[in-house]
């Protein structure tokens, strides 16, 4: 388990994100869902150990109950923006968490060739991501992030750059991917029904300053979640919400 | 047939020009001491292509020297300047004002305190085309994308890592932009520091045909300067072209 305390973000002297804590258990989706502004990609970035230099945080990571330092290589990190790099191709991309972890060149790639297929990527490894659909991009960013095997995944608003087809194809697709392979997922987003479909627990954060007023676990499996039980919750989030706004 | 529409413009403007030219030197009868038409310059260059070809040769090894070595000082000032803030903050207003010395003051004085050798040529290009390749690739180092670097620092990467993945190839398109204005200033620069003292060169070619009044033989070696610029500028862009493949795919990168 990764558990994250009191993590007090602050920026030019005030408090951007209050005393926020949570708990990311292996094989399960946490959604963090909150207004913009609300502190959401700072509490990954601090997760993550990419904090920007202007913020300073004091809080407490630790890992099945061990305190560790972030960046830490139980978990890995996705970003809003797409950060494949466009000088890499798909495979050179996919391949560089895993040599900056140590492995050899050769060792890196032999080790993602096997997942291209179950990707969506077959064929595509040696095209550059210029080359690459919006959603074909997501998918190589996501087998990157995958490839790692990292025990947790920080994804920040994953889907945010995607059309809303492709959104919600990626979205069960990565559910599938994940079921392959559990990992803690923590995931930042906008969209109430993204996180209703996806999320086994949902945070729910307010702004001024960014904290946690809600936790709201989805415990029914993802394939026997009942439509009408999803609309419920998605209208008490976003009665929440908006009661944040006011 | 891209290649032919970005080479037939300034070819054809440049055939107007020295027909105009050829033309108002005919029709004017403007004494050829003054101002002698494009076909004397062919001639002249033609009859004095041993003694030019002997010049211009010392006037590349001076450039070629000075380019390249400025090329590696600037690579390395770059590195070191990125990973130690402090001392760019204190370097960078000196290089900035190293560039408000005239060179017409530094060649001289490179002569007084090095002779008539190599090298106070030599330092004078590397004075001259250092600084805009070290801003180019400064600022080339600083457009690196913060999600760029978030990313490989995530993944535990060093900050060599982050330099060599991310900043580095960031950097090559400002770098090679630099790098053409540094090659346009090194056989300029070559040619001024032998016009302040030297045995050979196109500098002191020129500067003794200008003290015979030979009109014709300046622009001579002037001719033989701009054509030595576009070479050194073709093999800067082909090495560019043959190195950068994968840059090319991935269009401009950079905050």
């Amino acid at each position: 388990m990764l558990a994250l305390e009191d993590l007090t973000i602050r920026m030019d002297g005030a408090d951007l994100v209050r005393r926020v804590s949570l708990r990311l258990e292996e094989g399960r989706i946490t959604c963090l869902i909150g207004p913009s502004g609300c502190g959401k990609t700072s509490v990954v970035k601090w997760l993550a150990g990419v904090l920007p230099p202007g913020m300073e945080a004091d809080g407490r990571a630790s890992l099945d109950a061990t305190p560790i330092a972030t960046p830490h290589p139980a978990i890995s990190y996705q970003p809003q923006q797409d950060t494949l790099f466009p000088w890499l191709t798909v495979a050179e991309n996919a391949a560089m968490g895993l040599e900056i972890a140590g492995a050899s060149r050769a060792e890196a790639r032999a080790r993602v060739a096997p997942l291209f297929p179950a990707f969506g990527l077959g064929g595509w490894e040696d095209r550059f991501p210029s080359e690459l659909s919006g959603g074909m991009r997501q998918r190589a960013a996501f087998l990157r992030t995958i490839v790692q095997d990292s025990r947790f995944v920080l994804l920040d608003e994953p889907f945010s750059a995607l059309d809303a087809v492709t959104r919600l194809r990626m979205q069960d697709w990565l559910c599938a991917r994940l079921e392959e392979a559990p990992r803690g997922v923590l995931m930042v987003t906008h969209d109430l029904y993204e996180a209703t479909q996806m999320a086994d627990r949902i945070l729910v954060m307010a702004a001024k300053p960014g904290r946690i007023i809600r936790d709201i676990p989805i415990d029914t499996p993802r394939s026997e979640r009942d439509e009408a039980a999803l609309a419920r919750i998605r209208t008490d989030l976003k009665s929440l919400l908006l009661e944040d706004e006011t | 047939m891209a290649a032919f529409r970005h080479i037939l413009p300034p070819l054809l403007l440049a055939l107007a020009v020295l027909l105009a030219w050829e033309g108002y030197c005919a029709a004017s009868e403007v004494s050829p001491l003054v101002l002698p038409a494009p076909s004397d310059i062919v001639r002249a260059l033609w009859t004095e292509r041993g003694p030019i070809s002997g010049h211009a040769l010392s006037t590349l090894t001076v450039t070629t020297l000075g380019f390249s070595t400025s090329v590696v000082f600037a690579f390395a000032v770059s590195v070191a300047l990125h990973f130690t803030p402090w001392l760019k903050r204190g370097a960078m207003p000196l290089f900035v004002a190293s560039q408000t010395v005239p060179i017409v003051a530094l060649a001289p004085l490179m002569v007084l305190w090095f002779g008539f050798g190599l090298l106070p040529k030599v330092l004078l290009v590397i004075l001259v085309t250092f600084f805009p390749m070290l801003v180019s690739l400064l600022s080339g180092y600083a457009a690196t994308p913060q999600a760029f670097r978030d990313q490989l620092v995530s993944m535990g990467a060093r900050r060599w890592d982050v330099f060599r993945r991310a900043t580095l190839p960031t950097a090559r398109e400002p770098f090679f932009a630099g790098l053409r204005i540094s090659a346009t200033y090194a056989v300029v620069a070559s040619i001024f520091a032998e016009y302040a003292g030297a045995r050979r060169g196109l500098g002191i070619y020129i500067l003794s045909a200008k003290n015979s009044f030979r009109a014709d033989l300046v622009l001579s070696a002037v001719v033989v300067s701009a054509t030595l610029t576009l070479v050194l500028l073709g093999l800067l862009l082909l090495v560019e072209r043959l190195t950068g493949r994968r840059y090319r795919k991935a269009g401009h990168v950079g905050a």
